[in-house]
């Protein structure tokens, strides 16, 4: 059971934890339900930074303590100290100061909270996250979608691109998407697509398990808009905590808005292929076998089930409730890109995600920074040799002078799936182009031949750099033809890695097909 | 499945079915591919290829248009179908691809063709595309062709003829090692998967024009294969009829009449279909082939859905899916 709210309440403490660290916060959280008599106890989500969790804060008087991997048995003196009427801070990693009953976690000077902004991250790891009373006060935004000729245009003149791989309008204007479907006949469908089976990409899971309402009331704001009738939220079979937490908001949003809009929560396969937002929508649709569609036309024209649908990111999603609310969309003036960007950042060896050490650390960006801010937000000594940007089929770059914008990331050949992986010097850029051509070569759906035969063919010709025989042309022509003609996103994304680690790094390249590797890694 | 909406065959224009016909069938057929969107232009549309102008009616892709005139480029456009046929586009091979003013490179058998749209076939972007989609699948098809049953009516090698293949870049699937099994256990039909380009031509001809429901796309990556809807491993253990629609639209020589395997074989002793791949499978069946075995309701087939209910609220919207198992 969840509890009921933690907003108003002092003296105060939050046990925060999410995905694979859950189990230690319920550990401390007994622990400090039984400790406490006048204090206020709560579990929320995650902050975003799996590295501090579990995180435990205690707060009085517009004060809160942070108390990174908190040992159990600290909770009982930590509960103590502040029910005595002072605010612990033995072996405490922040004090932050903040107005009583703020509904934002209070952000500390230092350390991986300190870094980018944090709008839509806003209350993860602070709010209850499926309490309505924690929800922001000003309401639900569905609740006050009246006209949706006036919610699109709010949407369209912010020209809010979607975030993520899995967002059917990845990188392009959701309105124009929003106008399609409204256009189409039949009743339309909205898809939260938070099926992400690429454990460094980890944004959509903490915004699901955190700040659910968020993502929901987002979903619902659309479906006013298009007056659709269903709302399918699409998790990952893996991600337990984030299903449970998207069927309780679903409950809790039914019963507060009485919305004519059912909301249902499905787990799908923990397959990276699974989370293309039409095989997102095949999976729905109950096949038993995945595999892209074609398009155009569009899933917002016919998707599930032949209806208008959309199918959204929760990240997207976030951003069209943080545009409804504005209303003005004020924070797009003086900038091509309206809102922030939600990053995964790991340095690699670190990114299984298995456990609590491993997953990545999540940045929020506003659009004119850069992507060297989300390098402060992690532990990474020594020399950037490079960086991936994009997830597994993400594109190699070495300077992170990037800002945080889909067009800016796209014309420096990176991808747009929200994560930075930090390379030292110890990586091979080969390696590293083989190791993601032979992902592409084992997961795709196996539809169509650039795709299916053309990552087997990349594996092969990078495994003649290996024999010493390194074609740059014939590969450069393959992965144009990847990029240009397979189906779907999976294909044309399959060719970046090698694309940018022969852009970058052709010297190694050419080391290998010489029998040497320059980072001292291939045998 | 297809719509019977635009076709001149008779078969469909007098075949009344109910609705209730209709969905039994569905629920029990599971090819394995996705339900693509259709395709086809909703209106009239004249569009200039190759800088000339050709007007189009509704239910048109671009391929309608190309084929319709001598193009600049040559444009294979191998795993397409006709479409009154009720077969495609599966749109899988990538080889029919153009370029347009509007759209950039596009596949011309899936695309719609959209009023005022500027087609060029003889673009860099787009002879690339299809030159290097077709070495593709040369580079996983074993291009055994003088024990092939069909040398000399192959659409593989007629397009590749034609688009001047010599040596493909990335070479032919030579590797015996990794060859696949032939199935020979049919009296009637032979299998050789290492000639198969995934087409899935024959699929849709067993289940949405023969709704005979006996054949499936299964596996992915480059596990992807022609299966068999009750998971059995040969024909003659799957539900085949035999009614031999597979092999009628079967662009290469994947599927096979057994009367006609060798049919082009050069007479030499031992030079044969079999022996050029060297493994068999089914050829434990030396009797009369299994007779008419129609899908029947209670065999089993593999059709789970991937997904699985968290939550299923009653809410007042409309219901979506089916329940897996109702």
């Amino acid at each position: 059971m969840a509890d009921d709210d933690i907003l108003g309440a002092d003296p105060a403490i939050r046990v925060s934890s999410g995905g694979p660290n859950r189990s230690g916060g319920r550990e401390l959280l007994s622990a400090a339900h039984e400790a406490a008599s006048e204090t206020a106890v709560a579990e929320v989500g995650s902050t975003g930074v799996p590295a501090l969790e579990p995180l435990v804060l205690a707060t009085a008087d517009g004060e809160s303590a942070f108390f990174s991997r908190c040992p159990p048995e600290r909770v009982g003196s930590i509960v103590e100290t502040l029910e005595a009427g002072e605010l612990p801070t033995e072996g405490v990693m922040a004090v932050v100061k903040h107005e009583p009953g703020t509904s934002r976690l209070p952000r500390p000077a230092n350390g991986p909270l300190s870094v980018g902004t944090r709008t839509v991250l806003g209350t993860c790891g602070w709010a209850v996250p499926t309490s309505p009373e924690d929800y922001p006060a000003d309401g639900f935004i569905a609740s006050e979608i009246g006209d949706s000729n006036e919610a699109i245009a709010q949407v369209a003149e912010a020209k809010l691109r979607g975030r993520g791989r899995g967002d059917a309008a990845a990188d392009v204007p959701i309105a124009d998407r929003w106008e399609l479907a409204r256009e189409a006949a039949g009743e339309a469908a909205i898809v939260i697509n938070a099926n992400e089976a690429d454990r460094r990409a980890t944004t959509d899971r903490v915004l699901l398990e955190s700040a659910p309402l968020a993502v929901l009331d987002g979903a619902l704001a659309a479906g006013r808009a298009l007056d659709a009738t269903n709302i399918l939220v699409y998790c990952n079979e893996a991600d337990e905590l984030a299903q449970e937490r998207a069927a309780e908001a679903a409950a809790v949003l039914e019963d507060e808005l009485e919305e004519g809009i059912s909301i249902e929560v499905l787990a799908g396969p923990d397959e990276y292929k699974a989370g293309e937002a039409t095989m997102a929508i095949e999976a729905l649709e109950g096949n038993h076998r995945l595999e892209a569609r074609l398009r155009p036309p569009y899933p917002s024209e016919e998707g599930l089930h032949g209806r208008p649908t959309l199918v959204h990111t929760p990240r997207t999603l976030v951003q069209v409730g943080e545009i409804l609310a504005d209303g003005d969309s004020s924070s797009s003036e003086g900038s091509s890109a309206t809102g922030t960007r939600l990053f995964s950042v790991a340095s690699e060896g670190d990114v299984s995600g298995d456990d609590e050490t491993s997953a990545p650390t999540t940045v929020e960006l506003a659009a004119e920074e850069d992507l060297a801010t989300a390098r402060e937000a992690i532990e990474f000594d020594g020399h950037l040799k490079a960086a991936c940007v994009g997830g597994v089929f993400g594109g190699l770059t070495r300077t992170l002078d990037v800002p945080a914008r889909a067009n800016a990331l796209r014309a420096a050949g990176l991808g747009t799936n929200g994560v930075i992986e930090l390379f030292g010097e110890e990586e091979c850029m080969v390696a590293f182009a083989g190791n993601r051509a032979v992902f592409g070569e084992e997961e795709n759906c196996g539809r169509c031949v650039p795709c299916r035969e053309g990552t087997q063919q990349l594996t092969n010709l990078l495994r003649e750099v290996y024999h010493g025989e390194y074609e740059s042309e014939g590969i450069r022509e393959l992965l144009r033809v990847m990029d240009t003609t397979s189906i779907c996103s999976f294909g044309r994304d399959a060719s970046r890695p090698t694309r940018t680690a022969i852009e970058a790094f052709e010297t190694e390249f050419r080391a290998h097909a010489n029998g040497r590797c320059p980072a001292g890694v291939c045998k | 499945m297809s719509s019977k909406s635009n076709t001149s065959d008779p078969i469909w224009e007098h075949t009344e079915e109910s609705e209730e016909q209709r969905s039994r069938l569905e629920e029990m057929i599971a090819p394995g591919t996705a339900s693509d969107p259709n395709v086809e232009s909703e209106e009239n549309a004249t569009v200039t290829i190759d800088g000339r102008s050709i007007t189009l009616e509704a239910g048109a892709t671009l391929l309608d248009g190309l084929e319709q005139m001598n193009t600049e480029g040559y444009v294979p456009a191998l795993c397409s179908y006709d479409h009154e046929e009720k077969i495609g586009p599966r749109s899988e091979c990538r080889t029919c691809m153009v370029e347009t003013d509007e759209h950039g490179v596009v596949p011309s058998c899936s695309f719609p063709a959209e009023e005022g749209m500027t087609v060029h076939t003889d673009a860099d972007a787009a002879a690339e595309a299809r030159d290097v989609n077709l070495d593709l699948l040369l580079g996983n098809h074993n291009l055994r062709c003088t024990t092939c049953g069909k040398n000399g009516r192959c659409e593989l090698q007629n397009v590749s003829i034609e688009n001047g293949v010599e040596e493909p870049r990335y070479g032919v699937f030579d590797d015996r090692e990794e060859y696949e099994p032939i199935d020979d256990s049919s009296a009637f039909i032979q299998i050789d998967r290492n000639k198969c380009i995934l087409c899935n031509r024959c699929v849709e001809a067993c289940n949405d024009v023969q709704v005979a429901g006996v054949l499936r796309m299964e596996g992915s990556g480059s596990d992807t294969r022609i299966g068999f809807q009750n998971t059995e491993e040969t024909m003659m253990e799957s539900t085949c009829v035999s009614c031999g629609h597979c092999v009628t639209v079967c662009p290469t020589g994947a599927l096979v009449e057994q009367g006609l395997v060798d049919s082009s074989t050069i007479p030499l002793p031992g030079f044969t279909h079999k022996n050029s791949i060297g493994k068999i499978a089914g050829e434990d069946y030396t009797g009369q082939a299994r007779t008419m075995t129609p899908m029947i309701q209670d065999q089993y087939t593999e059709n789970e859905p991937v997904v699985e209910v968290v939550n299923r609220r009653a809410g007042t919207g409309t219901d979506t899916h089916q329940e897996a198992d109702d």
